[in-house]
């Protein structure tokens, strides 16, 4: 543990009665802190509860305990299933062990007193950063300081910037958490550097030059969120304060447009809403840039074009032009064959067409002729594919890592085996997601060559899939004219399928879109019939062909070798070494094109011309068994890939010895400084790799500039923070006596003469336990009703013997419309309850409406909220529906409700709509008359409607009856021969066999 | 005032109190017209509702109690009709809620007079269409159906499913199966075989 750590723990149980809110730098280690506290508290009585611990924090903390020192009689933390018995759990609460559990599950255990008091010696909140005075964690932790005043509650937060959003949200998260002491450990807590700066890691910083269509891209999308913001700042609807490129790079900036937006979101118009989503569509553009290859780049752009073309404002912009253009170019280009080729390759021309002319000849007279006629043939696909800059710097580190260790391992012959542990040899390369990882494997192991080879193939033939498709709905939908485009088009493949590879005969091109197309489509057609071709063409002029196309490549790989590689201090030199080294051996690829006698060498493999990249696979694999044995002009080290989504604490567990970070993160940058300054005698070297200019840089910067400055407002606001304290200097928190009083009760007081002293028993509404997850509960509860957890099959809460309240927040509403759960719930609601209620419960800051008045269509659409609203009054004329603005209006309403009703008995509400031993449902009126079951199950026959099941009841007995009635009967009773049929055809059908 | 005969009337009968009500503009998918009706408008054999906006309620909050002992008990399904049309809804919308809830009312909220009239339209286009469109609704394959539908008895699971279906070769089948027969399927306990003997072979109507 750091000097740095320890200081925050004993900070933090300095007061503990106070408790404490401890917000750290992203990437400061959590885990040590929680197994610490855990080893300090193991002696004492009481368990400690760890509450909302993510997946991966909490294999981190156990690792934590684990590791250093194993202690005998320290009992490791055991996570609580939701799904475990409820009886069970209070032998476990009083165990005095740790654990890790929701807090669904506590509160559930709190209300109904199966948490002993005095069980619980500390309650730990990890991510305090998600609290919000109505969440499950405030309710917690007011009903446990009611249970046992002396508790502390430490509540922990590692992202000091969604601290600050909001207003005073740390003062009021402290107060809701009843925690009187704010711990800030900011990186730059003289503290916290020190300890990291002691024996920081080497660094080498690299600066890849993005290519200029990259360049070009970049600068395209950041001139469009511009031209995007300054619309919406137009709208005057946001505050313009916060609308810069630079914030516009971040996640939260949605969140900041978002609050701003939400409360007016019925408002304002269609332009904005879309200005708003166009934003998020550019910075994932800007984000993809770096991180997608040019042809994944491409589809993406193809994908946003087709779904986004027809709403979007950007798409429209000057600059997106560029951007698709741009985007394309890095993939291909598309050349007309009579020299005004927009190529800047000359020197292949001249062969190329050599092949052409024979190729020509070959394929005879047929296409000759074509030739004139089609237009497309003018056109020819040139690839380009260009490969991410990184990918060539990412090999190059790779090798020169491994150079430099085989030197090292022979100036240091004697001493042998380095006692580092076996896996310290290890590379690792960090990168955002799993995508970027394999590529970047694929890129090692195979060739960055081949891996666009088949990203291009890829796109090529999900091209020819969406075309064929189109096709088919074209003819399908259209007559004569489908018909032609049929009958024409596989001539034209036919003939393109030859060409396209080489440029061919010059014709004038009619519209450039078209032809685009038609030759991506020939290129796709090619690689889906290779072995046709391979049948059909001349195999050595195929050769000569691929040949070309290798020498092209080989010289987009030399132009592109020519971008200077910067790296600071001593590394520069060694790396334009490497450099140097890379140009040679592309060159000798374009030379190998050329030459016939690499032929079979193509034949084989496809397309992996370079020797050493098939060999550099080998080590990778054998990555246990050392990599020393191979001899070969360039291996690389043993690599292992990590994407930084995964969030996982590897580098303990991997402690690699040098690390490439391929995507510069904040967060996984403190993770290094931090297992660095835990490891000073291991040599840690570290290399970034950033596009050089790029919005990567800006936005790691920014990033941290951004955590600055949320600790810098910690820090103001701590020092005017007013956090309430009794008379013992007890926090005391935001108690239901600071709350307003509620309508009810104000009314009921001027009605009570003179205040005089009514005795008033405390409101009960029995809650179902799956509600726990929204606030109500917690509202409810600070309104002073008592709360009854139980698990109910009909209704959310019970307010009084004869009212039951199913809530639905809006999304819910949408979703179970949709899935016709609601209609489910109505039902049973209706034929349970006398005053059965759908609380249609709106959020404190979002609009308080369905839609705005543009929304709403010309005609009634079955699928309008409001269509299916009225439905659901139409069909069940009983149900009151209320509508709440927020969870505190809500827990007004339901005041009010229960003000003439008689309390909810709980016994009674728990067994509701749940079937006895003998299937008999209690309270259940229908159910003495009818046997309900057969009737839900009858209705849910094909063929059978509303109209006709009361006639199918009368006509037969049961449903074993109606089994066998015949189908003239069914008509009869049903009223057609079609749903009649229908139905006896479901009921006779032959079930399918599995077996 | 009389109750005008609405029997199937393709029309919205409005009140004549309504006149003027800018909202009628809105009311286009549905012909009105004006008659003599308690209820300011009338959708149909037993629905009506009563048109309330939320300004008017803060200046007159008794209207809405009055306009709800007219109606006396002449409808099924008596809709208020709310106009959202103030910002700081919560007080005067919780009012309105509890009288509607007292008088076995209806509350609907519209925040525009179009959503409003489209509320009127609605109920009147959809006054005799069945719930299809809100009610769960089964694939149309029929194994994903007759899960559907044998999943309606409580406790039985989609293995259940399985396991009958390749039992009894049919629905009719299944429908007609002795209890012993289904006691012999793997994982049909007692209870379910009770349950499901039942649904199929006891009486629709239990008294007749």
């Amino acid at each position: 543990m750091l000097p740095f750590e320890e200081q925050i723990v004993s900070d933090l149980l300095d007061d503990p009665i106070n408790g404490g809110l401890v917000v750290l730098s992203s990437g400061l280690p959590l885990h040590p802190l929680i197994s610490s506290i855990l080893l300090l508290h193991h002696s004492s009585p009481g368990s400690v509860l760890i509450l909302s611990a993510t997946d991966s924090q909490k294999s981190s903390i156990l690792q934590a305990l684990k590791n250093p020192n194993p202690n005998p009689d320290l009992v490791l933390p055991v996570d609580i299933p939701p799904d475990l018995p409820s009886h069970h759990r209070p032998s476990l609460y009083s165990s005095g062990r740790p654990f890790f559990l929701t807090p669904r599950v506590l509160i559930a255990d709190l209300l109904t007193g199966r948490v002993p008091s005095n069980s619980v010696s500390s309650l730990l909140i990890l991510n305090a950063h998600r609290l919000s005075d109505v969440s499950v964690e405030s309710f917690i932790a007011r009903v446990l300081k009611a249970l046992s005043p002396s508790v502390p509650i430490l509540a922990f937060s590692d992202r000091p910037h969604s601290m600050v959003s909001g207003f005073a949200k740390a003062e009021r998260t402290m107060k809701c958490l009843f925690v009187r002491r704010l711990h800030l450990w900011p990186r730059f807590h003289l503290a916290v550097s020190a300890d990291l700066e002691r024996a920081p890691p080497e660094v080498v910083d690299v600066r890849v030059p993005p290519t200029a269509a990259m360049r070009g891209i970049q600068a395209a999308v950041l001139e469009a969120m511009d031209a995007c913001l300054k619309e919406l700042r137009r709208t005057n609807k946001v505050d313009v304060e916060d609308l810069t490129v630079e914030n516009g790079l971040f996640k939260s900036f949605d969140e900041i447009v978002r609050r701003q937006l939400d409360p007016i979101w019925h408002t304002i118009g269609r332009k904005t809403k879309q200005l708003v989503s166009d934003l998020r569509t550019l910075r994932k553009l800007l984000d993809y840039l770096v991180r997608y290859d040019a042809v994944t780049y491409l589809k993406y752009l193809d994908t946003l074009r087709v779904s986004e073309g027809v709403r979007s404002v950007w798409i429209f912009a000057n600059s997106s032009h560029k951007i698709f253009e741009l985007a394309k170019k890095r993939v291909y280009q598309v050349v007309r064959t009579d020299g005004a080729r927009i190529s800047t390759v000359g020197k292949r021309t001249k062969k190329r067409k050599v092949n052409d002319l024979k190729k020509e000849k070959e394929s005879g007279n047929g296409s000759a002729s074509s030739n004139v006629l089609d237009p497309s043939i003018g056109v020819v696909l040139e690839e380009v594919l260009e490969e991410a800059p990184k990918w060539k710097v990412l090999r190059e580190l790779l090798e020169e890592i491994e150079e430099e260790r085989q030197k090292e391992d022979l100036s240091r012959e004697g001493h042998i085996e380095i006692d580092d542990g076996g896996n310290s040899d290890i590379v690792l390369v960090a990168c955002k997601d799993e995508r970027s990882c394999l590529q970047l494997e694929d890129c090692i192991m195979k060739s960055p060559r081949k891996v666009m080879r088949e990203e291009w193939e890829k796109y090529l033939l999900g091209k020819a899939e969406l075309h064929n498709v189109q096709k088919r709905n074209k003819s399908r939908s259209q007559d004569p004219k489908g018909k032609k485009n049929r009958s024409q088009d596989p001539k034209g493949f036919g003939i393109l399928d030859g060409v396209a590879a080489g440029p061919s005969e010059s014709t004038d091109p009619t519209s450039t879109s078209k032809l685009e197309n038609d030759a991506l489509l020939a290129a796709a057609s090619e690689i889906s019939h290779p072995y046709k071709e391979e049948i059909d063409a001349d195999i050595s002029q195929q050769h000569a062909r691929e040949g070309g196309s290798l020498k092209e490549r080989g010289k987009g790989k030399s132009t592109k070798t020519t971008s200077r590689v910067q790296a600071r201090g001593k590394k520069s030199k060694k790396l334009a070494e490497g450099d140097k080294f890379e140009k040679t051996s592309s060159e000798t690829d374009g030379l190998g094109g050329e030459t016939d006698a690499r032929v079979a060498g193509t034949l084989q493999e496809d397309i992996l011309p370079n020797a050493s990249d098939d060999k550099g696979v080998y080590p990778r694999h054998a990555q246990d068994s050392g990599t020393a044995e191979i001899a070969d002009d360039k291996p690389i080290p043993p690599v292992q890939f990590y994407a930084l989504e995964r969030d996982q604490h590897i580098l303990d567990m991997w402690k690699p010895s040098v690390i490439i970070v391929y995507h510069p993160d904040m967060t996984f940058v403190r993770e290094i400084e931090v297992y660095k300054a835990e490891n000073p005698s291991k040599k840690l070297k570290v290399y970034f790799l950033f596009y050089e200019d790029s919005t990567e840089v800006q936005k790691f910067e920014a990033s941290i500039r951004r955590e600055n400055g949320a600790f810098e407002s910690l820090i103001r606001q701590k020092s005017l923070m007013m956090i309430p304290v009794d008379q013992n200097g007890r926090c005391v928190g935001s108690t239901a006596s600071s709350e307003p009083r509620s309508l009810v009760s104000q009314n009921s007081l001027t009605r009570k003469a003179g205040g005089r002293k009514a005795t008033e028993k405390e409101m009960q509404v029995i809650v179902d336990m799956r509600e726990f997850r929204s606030s109500l509960p917690n509202v409810l509860h600070q309104k002073g009703m008592q709360i009854i957890p139980v698990t109910l099959e009909v209704g959310d809460y019970v307010l009084s013997p004869s009212m039951c309240v199913e809530r639905k927040s809006i999304a819910d509403l949408f979703q179970s419309f949709a899935s016709g759960r609601l209609y489910h719930q109505v039902e049973t609601m209706i034929r349970y309850y006398k005053i059965p209620v759908l609380l249609i419960e709106f959020s404190q800051d979002k609009s308080f409406s369905f839609q705005s008045a543009s929304d709403i269509g010309d005609d009634v659409s079955s699928t309008s909220i409001i269509s299916k609203l009225s439905l659901l009054v139409l069909h069940f004329p009983r149900l009151r529906l209320v509508w709440s603005r927020s969870v505190h209006a809500t827990a007004e309403i339901f005041a009010s409700l229960k003000a003439n009703q008689d309390e909810p008995d709980e016994s009674k509400a728990i067994r509701v709509g749940v079937p006895s031993e003998d299937g008999v449902v209690e309270n259940d009126v229908r159910a003495e008359n009818y046997n309900t079951s057969a009737i839900e199950f009858l209705r849910c026959l094909p063929g059978v409607t509303d109209a006709n099941y009361r006639a199918l009841m009368d006509g037969c007995k049961s449903l074993a009856e109606l089994a066998l009635l015949p189908v003239e009967r069914l008509a009869e009773l049903m009223g057609g021969q079609k749903a009649a049929r229908t139905l006896k055809e479901f009921l006779d059908a032959k079930y399918p066999t599995m077996l | 005032a009389a109750v005008v005969q609405n029997q199937n009337r393709r029309e919205i009968l409005v009140s004549h109190r309504q006149k003027g009500n800018p909202l009628l503009k809105y009311i286009r998918n549905v012909r009105w017209e004006f008659a003599d009706i308690v209820c300011d408008y009338l959708l149909g054999q037993s629905s009506c509702a009563l048109y309330l906006s939320i300004r008017y309620h803060l200046l007159h909050p008794d209207y809405l109690y009055f306009r709800i002992r007219e109606l006396q008990k002449n409808f099924k399904l008596r809709v208020v009709l709310c106009h959202v049309d103030v910002e700081d809804v919560i007080k005067p919308l919780h009012e309105i809620t509890k009288t509607s809830m007292l008088h076995d009312c209806t509350l609907l909220c519209g925040w525009s007079l179009e959503e409003c009239g489209r509320y009127l339209e609605t109920i009147k286009v959809y006054e005799n269409k069945p719930a299809d469109t809100i009610r769960e609704n089964p694939g149309a394959d029929y194994l994903s159906r007759l899960t559907h539908a044998l999943t309606t008895v409580r406790r039985v699971n989609m293995t259940d499913v399985v396991t009958l279906g390749s039992n009894f070769g049919s629905l009719s089948g299944i429908m007609d199966a002795s209890m012993e027969d289904l006691a012999r399927c793997p994982g049909i306990g007692e209870r379910k075989v009770k349950r499901l003997y039942e649904t199929f072979h006891e009486p629709f109507r239990r008294v007749s």
